[in-house]
């Protein structure tokens, strides 16, 4: 027992001289009288998050480089300890690692704040590297940016988040010179299968990185194009201290990266929660953290969003400079754009000089969107791009792009998971029905802070009970994605679907088994006047069940749907759909329904869903009337 | 045998705290991600299902040195022609209308008083040809043409110090 003591003593107090031993034995006892290791700071700085099982904690953190004890990953107290103690190393050469003082910067001030170290038994160490660094981003402000997931262009249809570092001498319009604090999957998987499958189970490693910020605004605005939204915070500048410190100290650390809770936007929240002993911002999200949840929650947060300014996307901007055009010049624009006509053509000429010019920026604009797009059917868009830029710079007339007021900001739409109790009348019998969708938004749903036609549900899950059935799962779906985009004479996204889950298939016998069942659709969409929206898609349907002829069905039919918005607050999906099946059972299901949904308040809704089925030679009506709650 | 002990205790204490990494920037520029976008719809549904970003695959710039960057900032001598090398396509768009965000910061970066500002934005539009020769132009080419175009104007010329 003695020599295990010792051989602590050995682990904490070894490479100290023996006049500081006593320092340290000090230091040690005082941390353990103020309970320093129990205090919010002291866990957040070692991004301790208490076990799911069992009273203890255990930090997040997976680099062992991040831990000064050897238990540091489990033990908040032996790691503070063992950090007190590595403060004591002696001074550091130029081309060594960085001092434990150094590398440790924000538990080395937080620590001198709570014990105040005498600089005399332990002495401060020059930090040339961090006071460097520190210097060049010349912070004043922080500022959260959200990227929304653009249609059917998305990296992530949650969207992401980074931090962004404003320095004293910008301002709005020179904010692609600041810093940006990312944080992401490291790796260079280009599969996106790969990535994905790796991502969920947590096979990369998570790190934060610093960058220009005018790298990310390319790679989201420009080339995904997803628009910008920046929170800037409101924090003192001391609070702006204590993250800058902490990123410092997080920059060699890794984290196993998780998609669903350990990712960008929940490690971001990690590193922000450092800024007010009583910030605990990553807290409600230990199971899943979408990003504009996250937001949610910085705004949420009393004091915390000081402003918020929006960043349009490449093809925002494109959207709307062609809305304000006539028909003529949109034409011009388009055919500029695509290297079908002459930039020094007559009808150009024709024109005043800011038509003129705001055609030939459109055309470019649309002939940057396009490369970013993938399409390459310009020969040689390089010299397009010269050729559009240098006419448009022989006209003397300022910048036509248009301003563009932002919308309902993401962290103003509704909730992102949902609960609804319903009642309805299925082939005859009533049923009432309890529904949760954990995530997130439907093409019913308002979609106020959310982008237009996207639908992305996860694990959504029905349960219906019925007068003479009794109680059965209806559905259950973990995944529904859904996109609809519309195509117009510029932008010619694809619109599709894909859903794969278990719900009731009738079958000949009368019954309903719950079948899996996969869907995938792939079409078009279509804007008509007054706003209205048109979808055609060919549509693939498997379903598997034992009771099936063969045990599965196979069959494909065309899916069409129109969406309008008659009233403010009011939407109406009408859709028709029929699967003629090649394979397996033989039937042709088809499916004619109508979706009306009045939004009550920004977190309620009434729905009112009818359809008529035709399935396994049975035709039966169904309505349901629903509320639903958004959370 | 003492020295060893606290040799190896160190050692247990302190592993390496992430040495410099070599970034592969080579001479000093963000390498290419531009218009290589994606087409077609299975990585949409992969990329929906998987809430983040696809990483910094190409910009894996993490604590470390290299040439150019110092723990992922850029050092000051550097930090125009990188702005630069990060923003041509911006940079052209803007000079060609004599104005916009990446315009104002390279001015920012150049030091161009407010006064000359609006100087500055009509002699970049009217010069576009001369700084970007060809939209595949590198940066040094757009450098040394912004360098020549500005010492060309007598109100301008005293911002090519900063080039």
């Amino acid at each position: 027992m003695r020599l295990l003591a010792l051989l602590a003593g050995l682990l904490i107090f070894g490479q100290v001289g023996a006049a500081d031993d006593a320092y340290l034995a000090e230091l040690v006892a005082r941390a353990r009288e103020l309970r320093l290791a129990e205090r919010p700071e002291w866990l957040k700085l070692g991004h301790y998050v208490p076990d799911l099982a069992g009273p203890g904690v255990h930090s997040l953190v997976d680099s062992p480089g991040f831990f000064n004890a050897a238990r540091g990953k489990d033990d908040p107290r032996a790691e503070l300890e063992a950090t007190l103690g590595a403060f004591f190393a002696p001074p550091r050469g130029k081309d060594e690692a960085q001092h434990p003082q150094c590398a440790f910067v924000a538990r080395y001030a937080w620590l001198d704040g709570e014990l105040a170290f005498d600089a005399r038994r332990l002495p401060p160490q020059d930090c040339p590297r961090y006071r460097e660094w520190r210097a060049a981003l010349d912070a004043e402000h922080l500022t959260l940016v959200f990227a929304s997931a653009y249609l059917n262009n998305p990296s992530s249809m949650y969207g992401h988040t980074l931090l962004r570092v404003d320095a004293r001498d910008q301002d709005e319009r020179t904010r692609l010179l600041a810093y940006a604090i990312n944080f992401a999957a490291d790796t260079d998987e280009k599969n996106g299968l790969v990535f994905a499958v790796k991502g969920l189970l947590g096979g990369y490693p998570g790190t934060y990185s610093v960058l220009p910020y005018y790298l990310k605004v390319r790679e989201y605005g420009d080339l995904e194009n997803r628009d910008l939204w920046e929170y800037e915070l409101d924090l003192s500048p001391q609070e702006v201290e204590r993250v800058l410190r902490h990123a410092w100290e997080l920059l060699p650390a890794y984290f196993a990266y998780f998609f669903f809770d350990e990712n960008c936007s929940y490690h971001l929240l990690g590193l922000l929660q450092v800024a007010r002993p009583e910030l605990q911002l990553t807290a409600p999200f230990r199971l899943w953290a979408l990003p504009s949840d996250t937001v949610r929650e910085l705004v949420r947060t009393p004091g915390l969003v000081r402003k918020v300014v929006y960043r349009p996307a490449n093809s925002t901007i494109i959207e709307r400079r062609i809305a304000g055009m006539p028909a003529e010049e949109r034409r011009m624009a388009r055919d500029l754009g695509i290297g079908s006509a002459d930039a020094a053509s007559a009808p150009l000429r024709a024109l005043p000089a800011e038509r003129a010019a705001a055609v030939l920026e459109t055309a470019y604009d649309y002939l940057t969107y396009r490369r970013a797009s993938g399409e390459h059917d310009v020969a040689d868009p390089q010299a397009l791009a010269q050729e559009l830029l240098l006419e448009r710079s022989r006209i003397d007339a300022p910048s036509q792009a248009p301003r563009i007021a932002p919308g309902v900001r993401p962290d103003q739409g509704h909730g992102t998971s949902r609960v609804s109790v319903g009642a309805g009348r299925r082939g005859g019998e009533s049923f009432q029905e309890l529904a949760y969708r954990p995530t997130y938004h439907d093409i019913v749903d308002d979609d106020s802070g959310y982008a237009r036609g996207a639908q992305i549900e996860f694990f959504d899950v029905r349960v219906r009970r019925y007068e003479q059935a009794g109680t059965r799962l209806e559905r259950f779906t973990p995944i529904d994605i859904f996109s609809i985009a519309p195509r117009d004479e510029f932008l010619h996204p694809k619109s599709w679907g894909v859903s794969a889950g278990w719900r009731r298939v009738p079958i000949r016998s009368g019954r309903e088994p719950l079948a899996a069942a996969l869907d995938a659709q792939v079409g078009g969409a279509w804007r008509l006047p007054g706003d209205a929206l048109v979808y055609a898609m060919g549509q693939a349907s498997a379903r598997a069940h034992h009771d099936l002829e063969h045990g599965y069905a196979l069959g494909a039919g065309p899916r069409l749907g129109a969406l309008v918005d008659p009233l403010p607050g009011w939407r109406l999906h009408a859709y028709a759909q029929a699967v003629a099946d090649f394979a397996g059972e033989r039937d042709d299901p088809r499916t004619l329904g109508l979706q009306a949904r009045w939004t009550l308040a920004r977190d309620a809704a009434l729905q009112l869903d009818l359809s008529r089925n035709r399935e396994a030679g049975r035709t039966f009506g169904s309505a349901l009337f629903s509320l639903h709650f958004y959370f | 045998m003492k020295k060893l002990l606290v040799v190896a205790s160190v050692a247990a204490l302190f592993p390496a705290v992430a040495m410099a990494q070599a970034n592969n920037i080579g001479s000093c520029g963000w390498g290419s991600k531009v218009f290589d976008g994606q087409s077609g719809i299975a990585p949409q549904v992969l990329g929906a299902t998987t809430n983040g970003t696809f990483g910094n695959q190409t910009f894996a710039i993490t604590s470390g040195t290299s040439g150019c960057t110092q723990d992922g900032v850029v050092r000051s001598n550097w930090k125009t022609a990188m702005f630069i090398d990060g923003n041509k396509d911006k940079l052209a768009r803007d000079m060609s209308v004599g104005g916009g965000e990446a315009l104002d910061s390279l001015a920012h970066l150049l030091g161009v008083e407010s006064a000359d500002r609006a100087q500055f934005d009509r002699v970049a539009r009217e010069n576009l040809q001369r700084i970007f020769p060809s939209s595949s132009a590198k940066t040094d080419e757009i450098v040394a043409g912004l360098r020549q175009v500005l010492a060309a104007d007598a109100r301008l010329a005293r911002y090519t110090a900063a080039l």
